[in-house]
């Protein structure tokens, strides 16, 4: 049965990467703002435990943290002359899930130079 | 640390091929103890009997067709039904070609020449792609050897011994500032740590 939820400025439908960067922009513009997020809630010491985090078999091969293929996937194809077909599970990008979305396994590239690369250029 | 208490999806038929098959793929020797003794058929098994083996998660609807390399898997095939089927193809391959004997039976050069022949496709098995087979069976046999031991294989930590992994540690700031240099503590498991009572 459908609720009606209280009054707000702005509804995001999806709290991922980006959902998640257009709510914090327009809180601080001092919008009352609710965002619509079809997968789970993450907590740091649920989701990022630091003794089972590691899994490696868990996170990395099995997706854990990702969208279910089998709940929404794309078709995929490199040129318009091959065929698309689904993606039945993810390979080169993964769509996500919950809270943060794709940005659970994103990581910044850190500006400016690594040591190797200056002592590269000075030898 | 996982005890069989019975093998979850695989009949003891295929049971012994698979461990005789891991046991090839991973022998024993100075690196390390075989794919056997490393669980590495217990943490097949396991996996079968789960969602891996069903494939859940998977878009798993038609119309199915191969596609590219980056289109990645196309097959309606899940890995317990190609394991059911590939296993029982293969003993009935080697019966035919070894007098009589099964994959377990075969002796240890024998087993090479049938699995080089599933790895190049030369040695047919009816129902099943060898070559897919044998991709399924290297990859599964080298993730239970690689993977934490609460999911069965990489006994007592063998792979990451071998390797020199640190397994499930999470606090390397000590460690930051030194640059290759092998971090000298043992593995860790995610269900076992020298700090935590048994």
């Amino acid at each position: 049965m459908a609720r009606k939820l209280p009054p707000k400025d702005v509804a995001i439908i999806g709290l991922g990467w980006t959902g998640s960067i257009l709510a914090n922009e327009l809180t601080d513009a001092g919008l009352e703002v609710v965002a619509v997020e079809r997968g789970p809630w993450r907590d740091t010491g649920t989701d990022f435990s630091i003794t089972y985090m590691q899994d490696e078999l868990r996170y990395r091969l099995r997706h854990e943290l990702f969208l279910r293929n089998s709940q929404m996937s794309v078709t995929f194809r490199n040129k318009t002359s091959e065929t698309a077909l689904p993606v039945r599970t993810w390979g080169a990008f993964m769509l996500g899930n919950g809270a943060g979305g794709a940005g659970v396994h994103w990581k910044p590239k850190p500006g400016g130079f690594s040591p190797p690369t200056l002592r590269s250029r000075a030898t | 640390m996982v005890t069989p208490d019975g093998w979850k999806y695989l009949t003891p038929q295929e049971a012994r091929a698979v461990e005789a098959f891991v046991d090839r793929l991973i022998p024993a020797d100075e690196l390390s103890p075989g794919g056997k003794d490393c669980g590495c058929a217990i943490y097949i098994d396991r996996q079968l009997a789960g969602p891996y083996g069903r494939l859940d998660g998977y878009y798993m609807s038609g119309p199915f067709q191969k596609g590219t390399k980056q289109q990645g898997p196309q097959s309606p095939i899940t890995p317990a039904q190609d394991y059911r089927t590939a296993l029982a193809a293969l003993d009935t391959a080697c019966r035919g070609k070894y007098s009589g004997k099964a994959f377990a039976e075969l002796a240890d050069n024998e087993k090479d020449e049938v699995i080089k022949g599933l790895e190049d496709g030369s040695l047919k098995l009816d129902g099943a792609d060898s070559q897919e087979f044998f991709k399924l069976i290297l990859k599964d046999t080298q993730t239970g050897f690689l993977a934490d031991p609460i999911y069965g294989g990489n006994k007592d930590m063998a792979s990451w011994k071998m390797i020199g992994f640190p397994g499930a540690r999470y606090d390397y700031r000590d460690w930051i500032d030194k640059h290759n240099q092998r971090i000298p503590l043992p593995p860790v498991g995610i269900s076992n740590h020298p700090n935590w009572s048994q």
